[in-house]
């Protein structure tokens, strides 16, 4: 809100230079984002806190600015130049919604001149940043803005019957409001009224047939109280915000009414002459109550830390326009009849209740009586103080496993991406989903097949028909937002390819094809098994395309594939103390191409999958290299426990290799073979190692030559070469006869 | 044998070998450095071999001066010692040359050899590229050290939450702005992603009795339009203390103690009065600024990252609202405690002098790749 330096002054008397008034005005809650000169004023741009109302005026600042200098404010004169007749004579208020209007007020000048404003009330509009209208609604502006009451003037001769009813809207009912919109209103909206029509949406926007015009000689100052849940609702429904609104939905002080409309009045007999009621119609059926809050002046300090002395938290009190309640008080805190606070020294055990000045609307509490004390007391005297500890510091479940693997794949030359947690509808088709987490989909062990046919059914059913009626792109297996701020952005991630994806597209289009991504983050699902809340898991994804980038060097000496990206999933799966991963030939997962995907389980368990992207998928991000993913269930995979290291005994014998080149078959794994090797159970025989694998010439095509490294040793003596003969042989003749290897 | 043949025989095998040891001469005495300076290593090598056969020739047991020495007992007697004499010098002559040759090449080939294999040890080192940690983490973790080691525990929370989470434990009414549909997220069931960390203030204190001390790092939603300085989703960490005679002074004490581990000892906090639902008394808090040192200039210059104030704009605080602690069972006339909340996004930004916030979710490697 803005505010003027000079009008400020008026209202305070206070001396203050402009640097050291926003020093202080900060320093107690109204913080100031900047000042600039306009003329000889000086306007300062104050942000307010929401639940203070009563500052989005001069004389609400200049209260807090009277409470600093210890001399309160100084209101502005009310007295008309001209009085005749009285209200009654001229019109008459007809209340019919006291609910929603608790009180209302209505006054009349008679024989005005409507003319241009003088410079200074142009230029004070015009220096806080509202425009010059006429000498009369200027005035109302300008009173909203010193006093905090907003106001409306009619034009009497215009209202039907000259006469005034606060009423609800009628079913159908339009008005054209002052900014020329024909508006529909509702039975739950306050209007004000004439005997026919509404001419006011009540507290928000006043009707143009009855708007000051230059030919108005008679008008009726509309000034009351309205219920600012009323108001809200209203100007939310007519998307209708205004000055006027703000206020009167956050809390006016229905205590100020007459006074805000005299000051008015007074200024239009000045300024527009004429002659004004010498009354005004107050209907007032039952005073806005305020709460009594009971203070115990030992809290002050129990909360603070400040050791605030009793008679200066009465001071800032009383400066702040509290009352000590009538009968409230629990003998020490003695009131005046005026109601003044007796500024008296009080036990500081004392209990005193207080009355909250009518115009706030932010005190319920003796926690908020605390704040006040506190506030003007001053912040900047609370001691730096470290709390007696009585707790122990501890991370996060598994954090030592989450650095770790974070650790292990920046080793690896994967740097860590983070990207939005909502995502495009479009990619719901796109990606098997980890497994597990939308109910039917991705997997888990043998059941694969099966339900990754159910979901692309599911998928089938969304796509055939009514998601673009509702513009939400509902769709039971996902969390969708009502209002996404990016557009199409309405999906909360099931996945984190698709952000990791859009990364990858990005430094594309930046020039740097050599990118390794991972990021860890939660994805998320509509709730399975009536769960009430969406289900939410961790998930851990990567990407790796380009060149296998060595530090310093611009020529990578050779392009990633997919071991690259399974050795980085095993090295995060070791750094966690994972038992070993296992990895499975598996074509079901849609987003991967067929014939270098694996799906990847832990103890029999289904976690993810890893492969390379579909040539469908990479074409419609327009990659035009290999790119490979993984994503897992990062859940799963910290649940599994850590395996722990236990020490085996060194071996006291050498051992001794041998090598098995065999030609066999493409579709035999190693996994295979080497299972195969260790199901023969022979003694001696400790271990299984890939040699190499070669493809090409002289191996037949639709065959590879696959070349083992078979380590043999005995617990009790070094082991003959014969004996490792034998044994080689045996287990040889074994291959041979499982994959139909031919040794080459 | 007469005397005479015998005589001149040593003179002979001498003039054989220096005639034939004539080109390997310029590798001995005052020269031969010239000589060396113009010789490249395989010339060197191939002159050691030559070197190597000419010794064979000419001092090895097949050798004419080999023969001579046989001789010596043949020589008459009266002759026999001077005759040794000649022989044993011209001996010492030849491998004296051969010898002084050989180091001279052996030692300039040795010298050739180191020069040739000489290593560029400027190179970069051989080791694969290194990932990098995103700016996010490595702020969030060193927030996270920091605070575990002042006894606080790590804490999380749903992103997706339910208004009583979000809002009315919070003791945020529900015409409050932030719970509207511009300000926040809601999902077509009705929920709320969460918008700030606070909400894990209520689970922890649902989770854990007092006294408690409770951190929460993680990911909020607000409705913002993207620019340099607004994302939708942002990182805050929340920190929740709950104990019995709690004040602001222990409030400001432990902003000040934490923000002097991330900024710097000497770090200075300042409160503002400020309005938040679920705290009351409320404060803003400032601290003074790392590049300046609160002093607003710097070099003769208003300081551009406090813009001369001197103080850094952070975060929200205050004395948790009786209101919350009720919703949790907590009775406020037994325990008090304090609640702060910042973004670590902002941090980052501070710490790394980001001017435009967008490209922390952009995931550019460019970008990534600065950060350690
Ligand atoms: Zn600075």
């Amino acid at each position: 809100m803005l505010i003027s330096y000079n009008w400020l002054r008026d209202l305070t008397g206070s001396e203050w230079g402009v640097a050291e008034l926003c020093k202080r005005l900060t320093m107690r809650g109204l913080e100031v984002e900047g000042v600039h000169e306009a003329g000889d004023d000086s306007v300062i741009d104050v942000a307010l806190p929401s639940n203070r109302a009563d500052w989005l005026s001069h004389l609400g600042v200049a209260r807090e600015v009277g409470v600093m200098t210890g001399r309160g404010v100084r209101l502005p004169q009310t007295e008309s130049k001209r009085t005749e007749g009285r209200a009654a004579d001229f019109t008459s208020v007809d209340l019919q919604a006291h609910d929603l209007c608790p009180r209302f007020t209505a006054r009349v000048v008679r024989g005005v001149r409507i003319a241009p404003s003088p410079a200074w009330l142009a230029g004070r509009l015009q220096a806080v940043g509202l425009r010059s209208i006429n000498n009369v609604a200027d005035i109302t502006n300008y009173v909203m803005l010193e006093l905090g009451q907003p106001l409306h003037a009619f034009d009497l001769d215009k209202l039907g019957e000259n006469r005034i009813v606060v009423r609800r809207a009628r079913a159908g009912e339009t008005i054209r409001t002052l900014d020329g919109v024909d508006r529909k209103l509702d039975t739950e909206m306050l209007v004000i009224a004439d005997a026919a029509r509404a001419v006011a949406v009540a507290g928000v926007m006043g009707g143009a047939e009855t708007e000051i015009s230059d030919a108005t000689t008679n008008v009726l100052i509309e000034c009351a109280y309205f219920a600012p849940a009323s108001v809200r609702r209203t100007s939310r429904a007519l998307g209708l915000q205004t000055d006027a609104s703000d206020r009167f939905e956050r809390g006016v002080d229905p205590e100020s009414l007459l006074r805000a409309q005299a000051r008015a009045v007074a200024l239009i007999t000045e300024l527009a002459g004429g002659a004004a009621s010498e009354d005004a119609i107050d209907i007032y059926p039952r005073r806005v109550a305020r709460p009594s809050v009971p203070l115990r002046f030992g809290r002050v300090g129990a909360l603070t830390g400040l050791d605030v002395p009793t008679a200066d938290a009465l001071r800032i009190l009383d400066a702040l326009g509290f009352k000590v309640s009538t009968g409230g008080a629990n003998g020490s805190g003695a009131a005046k009849p005026d109601g003044a606070i007796e500024v008296a020294p009080v036990e500081p055990g004392a209990q005193v209740v207080f009355t909250a000045p009518t115009w706030r609307y932010d005190v319920a509490l003796e926690e908020d009586l605390v704040e006040e004390i506190a506030r003007h007391f001053g912040y900047e005297k609370i001691a730096d103080e470290l709390p007696v500890s009585h707790n122990v510091g501890e991370h996060r479940a598994h954090e030592g496993r989450r650095r770790a693997a974070r650790r292990a794949l920046t080793s690896l030359g994967f740097d860590e991406a983070i990207s939005f947690s909502f995502i495009d509808a479009a990619h719901d088709e796109r990606f098997e989903l980890p497994p597990g987490l939308v109910a039917g989909a991705g997997g888990g062990g043998g059941a694969g097949e099966n339900a990754v046919s159910a979901s692309k059914n599911a998928a089938s059913d969304a796509g055939g028909g009514d998601e673009k009626d509702s513009g939400e792109r509902r769709d039971p297996r996902f969390v969708t937002l009502s209002n996404p701020i990016i557009e199409g952005a309405s999906r909360m991630r099931a996945t984190l390819l698709a952000g990791l994806l859009a990364s990858l597209r990005h430094n594309f289009n930046h020039g740097t094809r050599d990118v390794r991504l991972f990021e860890t983050g939660r994805v998320f699902a509509a709730a399975t098994d009536g769960g009430e809340r969406p289900t939410e898991r961790e998930s851990f994804a990567m990407v790796a395309t380009g060149g296998a980038l060595e530090a310093g060097r611009a020529l990578a000496p050779r392009e990633l594939d997919f071991y690259d990206l399974k050795g980085a999933l095993e090295a995060a799966a070791d750094a966690m103390k994972l038992p070993p991963l296992e990895f499975a030939a598996d074509d079901s997962a849609r987003h991967l191409r067929a014939g270098q995907s694996a799906r990847v389980a832990l103890g029999g368990q289904a976690v993810g999958f890893v492969g390379r992207l579909s040539d469908e998928i990479a074409a419609a991000y327009k990659f035009r290299q290999a790119v490979f993913v993984c994503e897992v269930n990062m859940t799963a995979l910290l649940d599994a426990g850590e395996t722990p290291a236990r020490y085996a005994p060194l071996a006291r014998f050498p051992s001794v290799v041998r090598d098995a080149s065999l030609v066999v078959d493409r579709s035999a794994t190693f996994a295979e073979m080497r299972r195969s090797v260790l199901g023969m159970n022979l003694e001696d025989v400790r271990g299984v190692a890939l040699f190499d694998v070669y493809e090409g010439e002289r191996v037949p095509e639709g065959k590879r030559s696959v070349t083992l490294r078979i380590e043999y040793r005995a617990d009790d003596r070094t082991l003959r070469d014969e004996e490792a003969d034998a044994l080689h042989r045996q287990i040889v003749e074994s291959l041979e006869r499982k994959f139909g290897a031919q040794l080459r | 044998m007469s005397t005479e043949v015998t005589s001149r025989q040593p003179e002979a095998v001498r003039e054989a070998f220096e005639q034939e040891f004539g080109r390997f001469a310029r590798f001995r005495g005052e020269g031969r450095a010239v000589a060396l300076s113009e010789l490249r290593l395989a010339d060197a090598e191939a002159a050691l071999r030559e070197l190597a056969e000419l010794r064979t020739r000419h001092a090895g047991k097949k050798s004419a001066l080999a023969n001579l020495k046989k001789q010596i007992g043949r020589v008459a007697p009266e002759e026999r010692a001077a005759f040794g004499q000649r022989v044993q010098q011209t001996e010492a002559e030849i491998a004296a040359s051969l010898d002084e040759a050989e180091a001279a090449l052996r030692s300039h080939a040795a010298r050739a050899r180191v020069e040739l294999e000489r290593l560029d040890v400027t190179l970069p080192g051989r080791r694969p590229r290194r990932g990098h940690l995103h700016p996010i983490t490595l702020v969030r973790r060193r927030l996270e050290d920091i605070f575990v080691s002042m006894g606080y525990a790590v804490e999380d929370g749903p992103e997706i939450e339910t208004d009583f989470y979000n809002f009315t434990a919070l003791n945020i009414p529900p015409d409050h702005p932030a719970c509207s549909v511009q300000d926040t997220f809601y999902t077509t069931e009705g929920f709320a992603l969460r918008s700030q960390t606070s909400t894990v203030q209520i689970h922890a204190m649902q989770r854990r009795k007092p006294p408690l001390r409770v951190i929460a790092p993680g990911r909020v939603f607000r409705r913002d339009t993207p620019d340099a300085t607004h994302n939708p989703m942002f990182f805050q960490l929340e920190g929740l203390l709950v104990d019995r005679n709690v004040t602001m002074a222990h409030l400001k004490g432990t902003v000040t103690e934490f923000l002097s581990r991330m900024f710097g000892a000497g770090t200075r906090t300042r409160f503002r009065p400020s309005y938040f639902p679920f705290t009351e008394p409320s404060a803003e808090f400032d601290f003074s600024c790392f590049k300046c040192g609160g002093t607003g200039r710097l070099a003769g210059e208003p300081c551009r990252l406090c813009k001369g104030g001197g103080w850094i704009e952070l975060g929200g605080s205050g004395m948790v609202h009786p209101n919350v602690l009720r919703a949790v069972g907590i009775d406020p006339e037994e325990f008090s405690g304090f609640a702060f909340g910042f973004g670590i996004d902002r941090m980052c930004a501070l710490l790394y002098s980001l001017d435009d916030i967008r490209l922390l979710f952009e995931n550019d490697v460019r970008f990534l790749e600065q950060f350690n």
